[in-house]
């Protein structure tokens, strides 16, 4: 183990018969280059200590006599670690590469071996790590000298001399090359940075700037993935997990006292892979139609009559709090819930909010059945989606 | 076609040789259709005399069997107060529980099965029990009294009914895509893998662990307590199937592949799970290496 101690210097801890340094520049030895050419190695190392006012008083190599049992015995000890590491590391690899990996349902043949390849992956390569560090301090511990030594601790700034030939040395370089003196290429080099350390900051912080109204009445925050374009028709469609899968829906779909969530499909979109995955992606989207149980009366907002189709009706699944995806339906108390922060709107009555911090009914989707007797939307939802636009209290 | 044999003559035999003079295509026309008439009715004379043989007897025995099934029923519903609350006639008692004309045998199987009915006193919502003896699911005679209770049922308005297959034969073989559909459908109330959460005023949606194959199904299939319906329309029995795969394969020690499943819910407990046992055990280790050197 090598030790390295700071003493203190000068000062009232010094040795009161030493004068104090009167700089704090070291004095090297004097070499030659001819005792140089004739020193060891181990002089040499001793000399780089001295050279930076390190003085080792204690090393003791914990082998002295060389090829005891006990230096082998230790040695293989330390092989052994560096040896079960290997061997673990190697385990690990071929865990990784040949376990069979792929999911197997509880209760399948498969199930046991490929519930064992987690445990086994992280094990082995944690077993691999630990004892590898298990080997090295091993190691350090049975083969490092004892060592102790002490290094000189130099107080204060840096002498007068060093200080003022260091700046002198900065100056006449910059004078030396004309910098001070050829403002104009001084000041043309300022510019080229200037507008290079601009250009970068520019690109690292324009994407981040966004105008969400761009557009003005048309803007993105403004509508939602149901509005209809060039007048086609938008279906309600149900995601059955597989954006290509297309379920129209039906009234004849639901039972009394159920929910379902329905997101906008326009037939010009079959086929277009991206088209069909952003409408069921889309934030503001996802909306739950909910057909009330008989005999539930429903009570439209006042000037949005009209919105609901007999019993179904349809409201946006985004909270009007912070925007989570408001979709406990409770079927006998027609109470929609929002996880979130149990905000909790009444299905009932175009769901206005009863209890919690949401400020706004969610909003209506306007629903009719056509011709074909499937759903689709007769607009966009009767307010906007979403979190935001607390200024505008209730509808 | 001449060959076929009937009950019927053959109409063309007395007057096939004042016939002949006219075209042999007329002749043949006639023959085929008469070849069919005659196939015509004997099938119907055939299917006539197999159903007036069979069909009163299997219609006799089904009736009498119904009489016997429906007469335990109605007992069962009388002698374990279901009546008390639903009525002598099924219609309901007003501010004690809800009419059961319509909701069909599959109701009847999800809420007694799994003990939430007979309920034991008013409150938000009932709860699972352990299951009246004569109505356990797992014994004979249980499976034979909720049979009789729930066609008692089902003959007093009719309604959903429970799903043939039972047990491991109603898991899908998808449950990736049921894993899919529960997450769109399921997720919101009952947790991602099936741990159940809160809702309003002390409802909540349950643990879905104990739930059986078949109560999961019956659960769907009829929207027990605040649960919304979800139809053979909504979800197809296979998309159901695969449904009842996915919560079987997450449900228990299922979803412990690392030896501890941590609750089940989610990152915030194995984070803090690491945070508590993790970190102390390295803080440990480097307080004992300290020592050591």
């Amino acid at each position: 183990m090598s030790t390295t101690r700071s003493a203190g210097h000068g000062g009232t801890h010094g040795d009161p018969g030493e004068p104090p340094h009167p700089t704090e520049t070291p004095h090297p030895p004097q070499v030659s280059e001819a005792d140089l050419e004739s020193m060891s190695q181990e002089q040499l190392a001793r000399l780089a200590a001295n050279l930076d006012d390190v003085e080792v008083v204690h090393n003791a190599n914990p082998w002295p006599i060389p090829g005891t049992r006990a230096e082998k015995r230790a040695e293989r000890a330390v092989t052994l670690w560096f040896l079960i590491s290997t061997i673990c590391g190697l385990a690990f690899l071929a865990a990784f590469l040949f376990w069979p990996h792929e999911y197997h349902p509880p209760g399948d043949p498969g199930y046991g071996v490929y519930a064992l390849y987690t445990p086994l992956v992280g094990g082995l390569l944690g077993l691999a790590v630990l004892t590898l560090g298990v080997a090295v301090i091993q190691y350090v511990k049975k083969f490092f000298p004892d060592e102790v030594s002490i290094q000189q601790r130099h107080d204060g700034p840096s002498d007068e001399v060093a200080r003022r030939t260091v700046i002198a040395q900065i100056v006449q370089a910059g004078d030396d090359t004309g910098f001070a003196r050829r403002k104009m290429i001084l000041g043309s080099a300022g510019l080229a940075t200037g507008v290079f350390g601009l250009g970068l900051g520019i690109a690292a912080v324009a994407p981040l700037v966004r105008n969400p109204w761009k557009g003005g009445s048309d803007a993105a925050l403004w509508h939602s993935g149901w509005r209809s374009i060039n007048g086609e028709t938008v279906y309600l469609r149900y995601d059955t997990g597989d954006p290509e899968e297309i379920v129209l829906v039906r009234p004849e779909d639901q039972e009394p006292g159920s929910m379902m969530t329905v997101f906008p499909f326009r037939n010009s979109e079959r086929g277009n892979e991206e088209a069909l995955l952003e409408g069921v992606r889309r934030a503001d989207n996802p909306t739950m139609l909910i057909r009330l149980r008989p005999g539930t009366v429903f009570l439209p907002a006042p000037g949005h009559e009209g919105l609901n189709y007999g019993d179904y009706i349809a409201y946006s699944k985004i909270c009007t709090h912070l925007g989570c995806p408001a979709s406990l339906y409770e079927s006998q108390t027609n109470r929609i819930l929002c996880p979130c922060h149990q905000s909790q709107f009444l299905a009932a009555e175009h769901a206005r909010p009863v209890f919690g911090p949401a400020a706004r009914p969610l909003p209506q989707l306007p629903i009719t059945v056509n011709d074909e007797g499937y759903f689709v939307a007769t607009g966009d939802f009767d307010g906007p989606v979403g979190p935001a636009f607390w200024e505008m209290g209730k509808i | 076609m001449t060959t076929t044999p009937g009950p019927t003559p053959e109409p063309e035999e007395p007057a096939r040789s004042s016939r002949r003079r006219w075209s042999r295509g007329r002749n043949r026309l006639h023959r085929r259709v008469a070849g069919a008439l005659a196939i015509g009715l004997g099938l119907m004379a055939t299917a006539g005399l197999y159903t007036a043989v069979t069909a009163d007897v299997n219609q006799a025995h089904a009736q009498a069997a119904d009489a016997a099934l429906l007469q335990r029923g109605q007992e069962l519903y009388n002698s374990n107060a279901c009546i008390s609350c639903h009525g002598s006639n099924l219609q309901g008692v007003e501010g004690r529980g809800p009419s059961l004309i319509g909701v069909g045998d599959a109701a009847v199987y999800f809420q007694v099965s799994s003990g939430r009915m007979p309920l034991a006193r008013q409150e938000a919502q009932a709860m699972r029990k352990p299951t009246l003896p004569i109505f356990d699911p797992d014994t004979e005679e249980g499976q034979a009294n909720l049979d009789a209770l729930g066609a008692y049922v089902q003959a007093n308005g009719g309604g959903p009914t429970r799903p043939e297959a039972s047990g491991e034969a109603l898991r899908g073989d998808d449950p990736a895509r049921g894993g899919e559909l529960f997450r769109l459908n399921c997720s919101s109330c009952h947790n991602f893998t099936g741990r159940g959460g809160a809702l309003s005023s002390g409802k909540y949606a349950p643990h879905l662990d104990p739930a059986s194959e078949t109560q999961i199904y019956t659960a769907m299939l009829t929207g027990p307590q605040n649960m919304p319906k979800f139809s053979d329309r909504q979800l197809t029995p296979e998309e159901k199937e695969d449904i009842i795969a996915y919560v079987k394969s997450v449900s228990g020690s299922s979803n412990s592949v690392g030896g501890y499943d941590a609750g089940g819910i989610g990152p915030t407990a194995e984070g803090i799970i690491a945070f508590i046992f993790g970190l102390s055990a390295m803080v440990g280790i480097a307080i004992w290496l300290g020592a050591k050197a």
